[in-house]
């Protein structure tokens, strides 16, 4: 197990003060927030900033740290000498066991015992009811429309007959219901972490959220999509077959169609009840004058049709 | 795979969230929800017959706020300020 330097992770001096250690940790809060960090490993990073200052900001763990890091490197091997933590007695400090999954093997090594002793009785921390776990889970769009049977990882705490947390993978099988919609959480009833003292078990609670589609954008139930037209589908009107992962359907364009115009297709979003519509945003592509054939035709329009494009209203 | 190991899950819309379970899934106490929805911090929460149901959104909004408020000292007002934008801010990516 690599040593974590959690100074170097704030980038604060090791006599740095409480205040210091908080500025330090908001800076990189709002650095690597993961709803708005530019940063491509944004939330890789906050937990790294997370556990870092789960340790230093609580003046418990912060001694035992200095006391057992004591002249290790970062990325050296660590191993904590047996009992090291004698004395110490720890209470969870704002981020709950949950959360504390996320963090590394080297904090769970030293800081195992948060909220619990170590002979297994559970200190106020714990609740007697069974936590609910809660998870995302990144879905593809086509799922909301068939439904799907989806592997899902989780890494939860798991407390052993010392009391000590201990990371587990879980893999469970989710059969994720048509319909589904950004957003939405599955609730999992029972597969929570196990209650206390006879208390029932938590849930699991999934949220989903869609990976990015390259032509499909779900809002709500509707389901947007753009439709493509060549010129003389758009105005001559036109029936046209669309894609979509539940199967094509054949939509009947109206004649004088523009660019910019939206067709809604009702009852063809995703599945429900009722179900959301499917919105095509328009798009008249032209095709290349690359031909002395297709000049020919252009130039022939030019000639034969008065249209002035820039005639007021129309653009 | 058996069918036995397929977990079926559901969803939320038809089953909404107590209070406790809300609480619990983002390691608040009951009376900081409590406090926040009477304060008009939570405007998609509703009551019905005097108990709270909360949505899907509602989990992923209490979670932002408790982290807010955590992080940076912020007020509840402020958390929820924040939390207002961060919505906002999806709405728009999702019609990106």
């Amino acid at each position: 197990m690599q040593f974590k330097d959690y100074y170097q992770t704030l980038g604060v001096a090791r006599d740095a003060s409480a205040d210091e250690v908080k500025k330090a940790f908001r800076k990189l809060a709002r650095k690597y927030h993961p709803d708005v960090s530019k940063e491509a490993d944004a939330e890789a990073r906050m937990q790294e900033v997370n556990e870092a200052y789960a340790v230093l900001s609580d003046p418990e763990k912060r001694a035992a740290y200095d006391q057992v890091g004591r002249g290790y490197q970062p990325g050296q091997d660590f191993r904590p000498p047996p009992d090291w933590d004698a004395g110490f007695e720890f209470s969870g400090h704002g981020f709950s066991p949950h959360e504390a999954a996320g963090f590394s093997d080297f904090f769970a090594e030293l800081f195992g015992h948060m909220g619990a002793t170590p002979r297994g009785t559970r200190s106020a921390g714990f609740r007697a009811q069974g936590e609910d776990h809660h998870a995302k889970v990144l879905l593809d769009l086509e799922d909301a429309f068939t439904g799907a049977t989806r592997q899902i990882n989780l890494r939860v705490p798991q407390l052993d007959a010392q009391g000590r947390v201990h990371l587990a993978t879980r893999t469970l099988n989710v059969k994720i219901p048509r319909g589904v919609r950004a957003g939405q959480v599955i609730r999992l009833a029972g597969q929570g972490a196990p209650g206390v003292g006879g208390g029932p078990t938590g849930d699991l609670l999934l949220e989903v959220q869609f990976r990015p589609h390259p032509r499909l954008r779900a809002e709500g139930r509707d389901v947007h999509l753009t439709l493509a037209l060549a010129p003389w589908e758009a105005a001559l009107g036109a029936v046209v077959s669309v894609d979509l992962p539940g199967g094509a359907v054949k939509v009947r364009v109206p004649a004088g169609a523009q660019s910019g115009r939206q067709l809604r297709v009702r009852g063809h979003g995703l599945p429900g009840e009722p179900p959301g519509d499917l919105l095509l945003d328009l798009q008249v592509v032209l095709p290349p004058a690359d031909s002395p054939k297709a000049r020919e035709f252009y130039e022939t329009m030019a000639r034969e049709l008065a249209f002035e494009p820039r005639r007021s209203g129309r653009t | 795979m058996h069918d036995d190991d397929i977990f079926t899950g559901s969803l939320m819309e038809a089953s909404w969230l107590t209070l406790e379970q809300v609480a619990a899934a983002c390691s608040v106490e009951s009376d900081w929800l409590v406090r926040h929805i009477g304060e008009g911090l939570f405007p998609h929460v509703e009551s019905i017959a005097g108990t709270w149901r909360f949505s899907g959104a509602s989990l992923v909004r209490a979670r932002r706020m408790r982290e807010l408020e955590r992080d940076f000292d912020a007020v509840p007002e402020l958390a929820a300020l924040v939390a207002d934008l961060l919505e906002e801010l999806d709405a728009l990516r999702q019609r990106r």
